[in-house]
């Protein structure tokens, strides 16, 4: 659990973070989103006091993080950056290797960690542990980058905008992974971000920051429903929150156990109900078959998916 | 890296060098034109002209010719195997003057005036600074690596001594009997050049490291810093060894315990503080920069993983500095190599006591025998240190 109370930062005369006050609990994936130069960075930065707070508290699992030397507490911590800072001079898996070495594991350990990480991440490690990074691409860099995050199992991962340089598709894999890495780890994550799809996407807490303070933080769900003033109202989306509140609900929540109709196209039922919805004015119909698989589950029609709303409660399920 | 580039470009297109069909004809026209040799009884009389038509009939010139003719038919469509034929062909042209130096030596130099000697031409001269031309060109062109590039330049060095040291058909050359007279002379100033570039090379890296380091900690010094070595460098090298010589004789006179060390105003202590002033410009100018500029992402991934301020120092920014340092060290070294043989004038020994000695003697082939072995020094430390840097570039060689 991360606990942030009262913090504040100040550079000069700014303010870049004002008495902020924030839990973040254990296992949650938190994200802090706002436009540039809102402070989540720098909130960000001072959980692993690459940045000191000025005032203020931050506690990890009830102990101030002033209490630890620096660069052990940072050992404890999982730090994954925009332009992944993938040490040039390193080998993939020295890359990976380098948290463990530095908290003096045995070779034979930390080159089974590598190798674990590795398939963890979805990379052969015979092809790529001895790969220099220049010779990565994005995509796989920034693999490497969370796998050097994870290398000494840390509880927590701190993430700066980890996905900002890539292009969409090579992104939406990623956040694809990291959701499911989260499901099966259940780390401690907090995620900066400022692109909302992004956020509303992986978030289970969200955090909207404005000016150096919360504006408001909830389940994406609940802001996008009862946004607290026009500034986060128009950082949701303003109109297109409809369509980015269908992103966020499976199909199988609307389907209607009805007779399967014949002649219409097929959405699995793992798919959001904005796929569904623009699978249907594509083909121009109202109705789709929902299946899983090969077996089919039922319909999805276009009345089930305008009018009816699930509760708060259960629009979440996007991760398994 | 740099040569990746025109290298990828060479191998899109197949037009003509123009820079090699160049230095290829100017070759040819300097090869016929241009005395090749000089001929001279002895020391003192001056020597006499001898074309290349006098040292070998039409045959001889035109087998001599033939390689640097092909090598500019092949210019003409510069494809990568091309230019490696061409590279190929001017190095054992590089390789195969001596050869001609021999030829001229038997024609022409009689066995029965011991004191005759064989000078060389300035045709032989042209040809060979423009074939070397040609192959920096072809080095640019084909994108090899300063290994590489340095080992082109090896092979001719290496036929010119072998013939010069193994067989006795330079004998007559005047380089050869200059170098004959003074052999121990020559080693010792070897010696002493080596030791004086490597000294200063030595004790600026160790001060510019540290003033870097300085002037990185506390940023106001670096204006002050960086224009005082501005302006040290500005100074005239000759007017640096004079300046120094009043306050070491001074020194000397004053502290009999620094006399005791070798310290006067000539000799090797003033030369060694001028060439130490000025290898500190470009020591201290690149191990900032190369410090400075390590991409900031990287360092702070690297404190951000727990690395101590000492951890990020040695194992992160020291070694992706490393090879813009290197580049400091090896434009200070070629650039101490030069400047030390200016310090002969002031008594420091090395090589540049052969070149004053001739200049005042006029004798051409004295100066010679100080200017080439300094030229190939400075070729070798340039490749040298070119390659390690090279060899060092972050994330291998692959």
């Amino acid at each position: 659990m991360i606990e942030l109370k009262n913090l504040s930062r100040q550079f000069g005369e700014m303010w870049a973070v004002r008495d902020l006050n924030l839990t973040i609990n254990k296992g949650e994936f938190c994200v802090l989103v706002g436009t540039s130069g809102c402070g989540k960075s720098t909130t960000l930065r001072m959980i692993n006091r690459l940045i000191e707070h000025s005032a203020g508290e931050i506690h990890i699992d009830g102990q101030p993080v002033r209490g630890f030397r620096e660069d052990l507490l940072r050992r404890r911590i999982g730090y994954v950056i925009q332009h992944v800072g993938l040490f040039p001079h390193w080998t993939v898996a020295r890359n990976i290797g380098l948290v463990p070495r530095l908290l003096g594991w045995e070779p034979e350990r930390i080159a089974a960690r590598v190798d674990e990480l590795m398939a963890l991440l979805g990379m052969s490690a015979e092809r790529f542990s001895g790969k220099y990074p220049r010779q990565l691409s994005g995509g796989q860099a920034q693999r490497v980058g969370v796998a050097r995050a994870l290398a000494a199992d840390p509880e927590i991962l701190l993430m700066d905008e980890p996905f900002g340089a890539l292009d969409p598709l090579t992104r939406d894999g990623l956040q694809e992974e990291l959701l499911s890495l989260h499901h099966r780890l259940n780390k401690t994550i907090v995620f900066v971000t400022h692109d909302m799809d992004e956020a509303l996407r992986l978030a289970d807490r969200l955090v909207v920051m404005h000016e150096g303070q919360i504006r408001q933080q909830g389940r994406p769900i609940e802001l996008l429903r009862e946004p607290v003033d026009e500034f986060v109202e128009s950082l949701l989306g303003g109109n297109s929150r409809g369509l980015k509140e269908a992103a966020l609900t499976p199909v199988a929540q609307r389907l209607c156990h009805a007779e399967m109709t014949s002649g219409v196209p097929d959405i699995d039922a793992n798919k959001t109900l904005r796929d569904a919805l623009s699978l249907m004015l594509w083909h121009r119909v109202d109705c789709l078959n929902v299946v899983e698989g090969s077996e089919s589950l039922g319909t999805l029609r276009l009345a089930d998916v305008v009018t009816a709303r699930a509760p708060m409660g259960t629009t979440r399920g996007l991760s398994s | 890296m740099a040569g990746v580039t025109p290298a990828a470009h060479s191998m899109a297109s197949a037009k003509a060098n123009p820079v090699l069909v160049f230095l290829m004809v100017s070759s040819v026209m300097a090869w016929l034109v241009l005395s090749s040799v000089s001929v001279a009884p002895n020391r003192i009389v001056p020597g006499s002209s001898v074309g290349v038509f006098g040292v070998a009939g039409w045959p001889g010139v035109v087998l001599g010719l033939l390689p640097v003719i092909i090598a500019g038919v092949l210019a003409l469509k510069s494809s990568r195997r091309q230019l490696v034929v061409v590279a190929l062909l001017v190095v054992l042209t590089l390789a195969a003057l001596p050869l001609w130096l021999a030829l001229a030596a038997h024609n022409l130099v009689s066995p029965e005036l011991p004191g005759a000697r064989l000078g060389i031409g300035a045709g032989i001269w042209v040809v060979l600074f423009l074939l070397l031309l040609s192959v920096i060109e072809v080095r640019t062109r084909l994108g090899l690596s300063r290994w590489q590039g340095g080992l082109l330049l090896l092979i001719p060095m290496m036929s010119f001594s072998a013939v010069l040291i193994a067989t006795p058909w330079l004998d007559s050359l005047a380089l050869r009997r200059e170098f004959v007279t003074r052999s121990d002379a020559f080693y010792t100033a070897i010696g002493e050049h080596l030791l004086l570039v490597s000294a200063s090379v030595g004790c600026g890296l160790v001060i510019g490291v540290t003033l870097a380091l300085i002037m990185r900690h506390w940023p106001r010094l670096r204006g002050p810093g960086f224009a005082l070595l501005n302006f040290l460098q500005t100074i005239p090298s000759l007017a640096l060894f004079g300046l120094l010589i009043a306050p070491l004789a001074w020194l000397a006179a004053n502290h009999p315990w620094l006399a005791s060390l070798g310290i006067s105003g000539i000799g090797w202590a003033p030369a060694l503080l001028a060439l130490i002033g000025y290898s500190l410009l470009p020591l201290v100018r690149n191990t900032f920069v190369a410090l400075d500029d390590v991409d900031p992402g990287v360092i702070d991934a690297a404190r951000g993983m727990g690395m101590t301020s000492g951890q990020v120092f040695r194992q992160v920014r020291l070694p992706l500095a490393l090879p813009v340092l290197l580049e400091g060290i090896r434009i200070t070294t070629v650039q101490a190599i030069g400047l030390a043989a200016v310090a002969a004038l002031i008594g420091a020994g090395g090589l540049g006591r052969f070149i004053f000695q001739g200049l005042g003697q006029a004798a051409m082939d004295l100066v010679l025998l100080g200017a080439l072995p300094i030229l190939i020094m400075a070729l070798l430390a340039d490749a040298l240190l070119g390659a390690l840097g090279e060899w060092l570039q972050p994330g291998g060689a692959a």
